[in-house]
């Protein structure tokens, strides 16, 4: 076998291998002498074009999935973000006279509704010193344990900010269930309808302020 | 899965089913129950829901199945108040009461299996 500069060549090849395992894909051997040596060192030189295509082709790929991922999180954040929105818009404290407040709820309440919905309630009731409130549930499909003891725990923290709080919108296929699970709701005052409710609250309304008359008149004309 | 899909789900069946407005709020108001408890004691489990004819009676049924740590003492579970969370203490025992056929059985560090059915 004929091989000119042997050491030097090989020295050659070990010095182009450890630069390209270094990360320097330029690195090549690229020799021009003609023996029976240079087809291993063309066949090298082939070897890391190849490698280079490929790792090039890898760092385009991960790079675009990083693009989609990047993309499916911010999609993430817009989502809880909307979610998060909808809650507090679906848990709307409106303050309808003087002293009332009426929180609707609708949908299906979940412990974290549950517990923007109470806190919405309780800053409500300390923002405009109304002492009567009313969480109408008529738009909530399913009152099981749980939700009845949020229930519960929204009205005592009610009482304990000094305002009342009236449960409207138990449904007569609820209320049936609620007695059948065995919840005791009668620390509550509950109404059948929102309707019945704000006749009630106003009434409280006359008998803890007698002397508001004007008030009630003012209401009177509202409700027509 | 999560406590409100399943719980849509059983509310969707149970009217296709043929269950009048009340029972189709106590079937899904109990399996609410097992749902929950399935979910805070057992890290959650399947659901089954069929309808089939049970000692005579068509029957809508509900099989929650969970390899959780199972109940130490079922008749305590099914007491009025009994809790070892903070719960109510009623999910299980109210859940009988809002069915027509109710079934427990349970193995500790094996799980817990109920079964409710409400007749069609
Ligand atoms: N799937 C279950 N796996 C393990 N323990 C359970 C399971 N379901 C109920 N239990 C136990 O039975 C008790 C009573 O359940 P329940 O009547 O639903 O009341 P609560 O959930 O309010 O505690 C629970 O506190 C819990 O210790
Ligand atoms: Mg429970």
């Amino acid at each position: 076998m004929n091989i000119k500069n042997a050491k030097k060549r090989i020295d050659n090849i070990e010095d182009v291998l450890a630069t390209v395992a270094a990360g320097d894909l330029e690195a090549r051997i690229q020799s021009d002498i003609e023996d029976d040596f240079s087809g291993i060192e063309a066949a090298i030189d082939l070897l890391i074009d190849d490698l280079t295509d490929e790792l090039k082709n890898r760092k385009k790929i991960q790079n675009e999935l990083e693009e989609k991922l990047k993309k499916i999180q911010e999609q993430q954040k817009t989502i809880v973000q909307q979610q998060e929105d909808l809650m507090e818009l679906s848990s709307p404290v409106t303050k309808v006279w003087d002293n009332i407040l009426i929180l609707p709820v609708i949908g299906t309440l979940d412990s974290q509704r549950t517990q923007i919905m109470m806190e919405n309630l309780l800053h409500k009731i300390v923002e405009t010193g109304c002492t009567i409130s009313i969480l109408d549930i008529t738009g909530v499909p399913t009152v099981d344990t749980q939700v009845a003891n949020h229930l519960l725990k929204t009205v005592s923290s009610a009482r304990l900010l000094g305002a009342e709080c009236i449960i409207s919108g138990i449904s007569p296929a609820i209320a049936q269930t609620i007695v059948h699970l065995g919840i005791d709701l009668s620390s509550i005052k509950t109404k059948a309808t929102l309707q019945d409710a704000m006749i009630y609250a106003m009434k409280q309304k006359e008998r803890v302020a007698p002397g508001h008359k004007s008030d009630l008149l003012y209401l009177d004309d509202e409700v027509e | 899965m999560d406590v409100v899909k399943v719980r849509q789900l059983v509310r969707y069946h149970a009217k296709e089913i043929g269950l009048g407005i009340v029972d189709q709020t106590r079937i899904t108001t109990a399996a609410s129950e097992l749902f929950r408890n399935m979910f805070l004691y057992a890290e959650g489990g399947d659901v089954l829901m069929d309808a089939g004819i049970y000692n005579d009676h068509k029957a809508f049924i509900i099989t929650c199945i969970d390899r959780g740590p199972g109940i130490e003492d079922i008749e305590m579970a099914m007491k009025d108040g009994y809790s070892t969370g903070d719960g109510m203490g009623y999910g299980l025992p109210g859940s009988k009461r809002l069915v027509d056929d109710f079934y427990i059985e349970s193995t500790v560090n094996q799980g817990t299996t109920v079964r409710i059915m409400k007749w069609i």
